[in-house]
Order: structure tokens, then sequence, then C-alpha cells
């Protein structure tokens, strides 16, 4: 069953003249992991906005075609019913921390005050969000006093905690060190496994190839590329195009052209790498 | 890790118990008292019927007479100097030395003075040393005050340490770039200005990051908002907030009838 379906998404940001998304037709099953890779600029972050309703309900702007995520409907719903079902994450930790609240407990639980769940409820919503998400040691400290790592994991137990139906993340992991980025794909990789649908725009290919059960590559705001992660992190398409690729790919490309290179399938990953070297 | 803006201090006392609002009509009426009462002993009797005891309750004692030695008594006393010299008052001359005349009743004008703000700060002081400020703002919230006015107030305290944070890598950044900011004022005034883009335009852009952030957490969703944590407000918190309300009405009323 599809829990999103875009169907000839156009948009175009106030005060622009060029649109940023073209004719999006994307959809995307209930427990599915969906991974979104593109150049800078591509439309990324403002497809993530649009699963989360922030476009259009937020920046305004013209859009066209029909927009679907968890039985809502873009044009007949609120930013406020959207908040309730599709819970999005973004880049910089440090912005995501409310600022209303001086402990990570109270930062959890800021959102379930917001929607006026009551207090009862409350306290356990919080506990078993931070116990999924690893953070349950962190509860009392200040969410300023925290690394990156811990800052985005704060950050993604506060959205979950509101429960929501699909999880939206925009490349979680791009201002966090390698050992945050770990954190981070740890939390994902649990909550994907628990049948959370997940969309996630990220650059980091060798994790996508570990985790998404699919990837789709935008190009100016276009879709160029749908299906397994094997299939589309190695396409020839992304390096004509400009995208970022994983330096095995390249290495087994360069290999393969000597001839050292002898499977069909060219790796993401350094074991990919590796077990087709021994071949 | 940065200080927080905050003076709270967490201990199991009746002060922190009391409701935020109790405590902040208490400061306030402390305050009120001060400045409304005809006599110049008044300010004295409450530092020490009210302001200490209500420290030593609070479990404070140690942080106010901190904050008295090194914030209260210098500003009071840098006051009480600055009136007594300059604000002459007709009547017994004390001395003479130069333009300056300092009269008795301009001394005593000004001690009287000095005295009520050390009442009013010291007051206040206490307050803040015993009051959350969440718990102040989710109690005002829950009273009528707006909501996004409390997020306002209560995100700057804990934004400006960060921003203080930020501020100094961007310095220590266009710094190691050659940045001057070790020389002369006026050198160093000028070469602040490459340090505003980068404050600045940032700033702008997380604006815009954070409203998504909170919104995306139902901060204006329009549903009735609850909260985590439970304020007390007792009948005793009721009892001392009307005592105060009458205490006030009756030193307006006094001042009024006795001047
Ligand atoms: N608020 C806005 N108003 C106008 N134009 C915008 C706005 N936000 C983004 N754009 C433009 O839309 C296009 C797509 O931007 P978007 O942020 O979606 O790309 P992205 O793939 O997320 O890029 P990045 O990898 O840098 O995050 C860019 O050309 C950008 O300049
Ligand atoms: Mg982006």
């Amino acid at each position: 069953m599809a829990i999103v379906n875009l169907q000839n998404v156009t948009y175009r940001y106030p005060l622009t003249d060029e649109s940023v998304l073209k004719n999006i037709n994307l959809q995307v099953d209930e427990g599915e992991f969906l991974a979104v890779i593109g150049p800078n600029g591509s439309g990324k972050s403002t497809l993530c906005y649009t699963l989360a309703g922030f476009v259009p309900h937020f920046f305004k702007g013209e859009i066209s075609g029909s927009v679907e995520v968890a039985g809502l409907e873009s044009s007949a719903s609120t930013l406020d019913e959207w908040v309730m079902n599709v819970g999005l994450a973004f880049q910089n930790p440090f912005n995501q921390i409310s600022g209303a609240k001086f402990t990570v407990f109270e930062e959890i639980a800021f959102g379930l005050e917001n929607i006026g769940v009551p207090r009862e409820e409350m306290k356990p919503r919080v506990e078993d969000a931070m116990k999924l998400t690893g953070i349950t040691d962190l509860a009392d400290r200040s969410p300023y006093s925290l690394s990156g790592g811990q800052q985005q994991r704060v950050a993604l137990t506060s959205i979950l905690v509101m429960q929501p139906k699909v999880l939206v993340l925009d490349e979680p992991t791009s201002q966090l060190d390698p050992i945050g980025t770990r954190e981070v794909f740890g939390v994902i990789r649990t909550l994907a496994e628990k049948g959370m649908t997940v969309i996630l725009a990220e650059h980091k290919v060798e994790w996508i190839a570990n985790f998404a059960d699919r990837v789709i590559a935008l190009h100016e705001g276009q879709i160029i590329l749908d299906g397994l992660p094997g299939e589309v992190l190695t396409s020839d398409i992304l390096l004509e195009k400009g995208f970022g690729i994983s330096r095995y790919t390249s290495v087994a490309r360069k290999a393969r052209a000597i001839g050292l290179w002898k499977n069909s399938n060219l790796p993401v990953t350094l074991d990919e790498a590796v077990d087709g070297f021994k071949r | 890790m940065q200080e927080r803006l905050s003076f709270y201090k967490k201990r199991e006392s009746a002060v922190h118990r009391l409701n935020p609002l109790s405590k902040l009509t208490l400061a306030l009426g402390i305050v009120f008292v001060s400045f409304l009462s005809p006599y110049y002993w008044t300010p004295h009797l409450l530092i020490l019927f009210a302001v200490i005891p209500l420290s030593l309750l609070g479990k404070v004692l140690r942080e106010y007479i901190n904050a008295m030695l090194r914030l209260i008594l210098p500003t009071a006393g840098f006051l009480f100097i600055m009136q007594a010299l300059f604000q002459p008052l007709e009547g017994v001359e004390l001395f003479r030395f130069g333009f300056l005349h300092p009269t008795q009743e301009s001394v005593l004008f000004a001690f009287a003075n000095a005295t009520r703000i050390v009442v009013m700060v010291s007051s206040f002081t206490i307050f803040l040393l015993t009051t959350h400020p969440n718990e102040l703002m989710t109690d005002l919230t829950r009273r009528g005050l707006p909501g996004q006015f409390a997020y306002v107030i209560i995100s700057t305290l804990q934004i400006i340490p960060q921003m203080q944070a930020k501020a100094q890598t961007i310095i220590a950044a266009q710094r190691s770039r050659g940045l001057d900011t070790e020389s002369t004022f006026f050198k160093r005034a000028g070469s602040l200005i490459p340090l505003v883009g980068p404050l600045v335009f940032g700033s702008l852009v997380e604006v815009e990051e954070r409203a998504i952030a909170i919104e995306a957490r139902g901060f204006t969703s329009t549903r009735v908002k609850t909260s985590l944590n439970s304020i007390p407000d007792t009948n005793k918190d009721k009892l001392i907030r009307w005592s105060l309300i009458v205490i006030i009405i009756v030193t307006l009323a006094s001042r009024i009838w006795l001047s």
C-alpha cells in the first residue's frame, strides 16, 4: 500500500521564475526505506519539505499536481494535521533544538505539550522514544551541552515521540563527524527495522547502499533514476550528471576499463569491492 | 560548555515549592513597599525581616551574599556617591570642595535611594535564584500569557550564550585568516566588519530553520497545550498573593494620606 503518492508535482518558490520540482511522480510503500540522492540545488530539501507539508503550507509559492501522504491531501489539509502525521528532521542539529527547554527530557516533551497530549501519557511516551534512540542517559542534560550526534538523536527523538506515520530526513548527518554519523544511522536503521516508512535525502552513498530499499536520483528538480540501490548508485548516468559517487565504484570502474574487474555489477561499499576483487 | 543565562539554583526548599507567580508577587511586593513607604527605615527592615529570611528559607543565602558583594553593593555604593555629591539639595552644608557641596539632606536622600535599590535588586535576585524560568513561563502561559511571548523570553535566555560561542568561533576563524582583533580600539572596530556578515546572514537562515523545526513539533498547533510538569498552586499560594496585594494597597494608601 502506497503511503506516499505524488502525481505530476511541480513547485515554484515565491518570487522566483523557475520550478524547483518538475513533474515529480513518486509512490512509496508503507514500511519502505527510500533514499533520495542529488547534487547541490537539485531539489532534495524541497522534496522533503513537500512530503512534510511545509511546501506549500509554510513556504507558500505555487504548486500543481497532487500530493498525498499518510492519508492527507496537501490541498485539503493544514500544516497542523501534517505535523501530526509526518515527521521532519534536517541537517543542522543545533537549529532543531527548540531553545524553549533546559533538559533533554523536556525538549523531547515539547512537541507533546504543543499538541496537547495529557500529562500522564507524556512521560511514558518520552521514555519509550528515548529508549528507542538510545539516549535515555541524556535525559537530564542540557540539550546545548551535547555533541552534534547526540543533539541530532535528540532532534530525531523529539520527532519520533509524536508518532509520525512517515519520517522524512533531510541530510541528517551532513554536519556530523564520523562518530555522530554512525550514531544517527544506527537510529535510522532501528526505525526502519521496526517498519517505519523512512524517506532520507543523503549523499553518503555507502550508507545508503547498506540501508535503503530503493533510491531515487534527483537532477534539476526531476527524478532521473528510480530503482534498487545497487543499480542506481552505480549507474553511469550519475557520473555524467555530476553526482557524488562512492570511491569504490570509481575504483572498480577504472579497474573494469583495464580488465581487472570482471563482475557485471559495480560495487558501492568496501565489502562489495573486496568481494568483487577476490573473484 | 557555555553557561546558561539563568541564575536558578536547584534546591529543595519551601520557597522553591511556591508557585512562580506567588514568588513574583512577593518580589514585586517587597519592591513596591520599599519605594512607596515614606519612612527611611523601611528598606532596612525589609532587608532584615524579608529578604534575608527568604534567602535562608530558600537555601540560597550564600549565592545571595555573593551577588550582594559583587554586584548589588558596588552598584548601590556608586549610585549613593553620585547622588550625594551631584544632587545638591537645600540644607546644612557638610563640606565644600571645588564645585561640590553636599548637604546633609542630599546625603540622606541618596542613602535612602541606595537602600531602595539594594532592596529591589535583592528581592529579584532571590526570585531568580529560586524560580526556574521555564516554570515561571509555563505558569504564566497557563494563566493566559501568549505562548509565543514566553518562547521568545526563554529561547533568548538560552540562545544568547550560543550566539556568543558562535561569534567566538567566527572570530577565531577570521583571526586565523589574519584578522586583527588585538590592536587599538579603532583598528579593531574596523576589523569587526567581516564578522558581521556571517553572524547576521547565518542567523537569518537559522531563524527560518528554527521556525520550521518548532513548527514540525506543533508549536502553532491550535490544540490546547498541556505541560510536562505540574506547577504547584496551593491555597497557601493564593493566601500569599492576596496578602501581598492588600499590603501593597495599604502602603499606597498610607503614602497618599500621610504625605
Ligand atoms: N526558500 C527558497 N526560496 C527560493 N528558492 C529556494 C528556496 N530554497 C531553495 N531554493 C532554490 O531551490 C533549488 C533547490 O534547492 P534545495 O534546497 O531543494 O536543493 P538541495 O538538493 O536540498 O541542495 P543541497 O544539497 O544544497 O541541500 C535551489 O536552486 C535553491 O536555490
Ligand atoms: Mg538540501
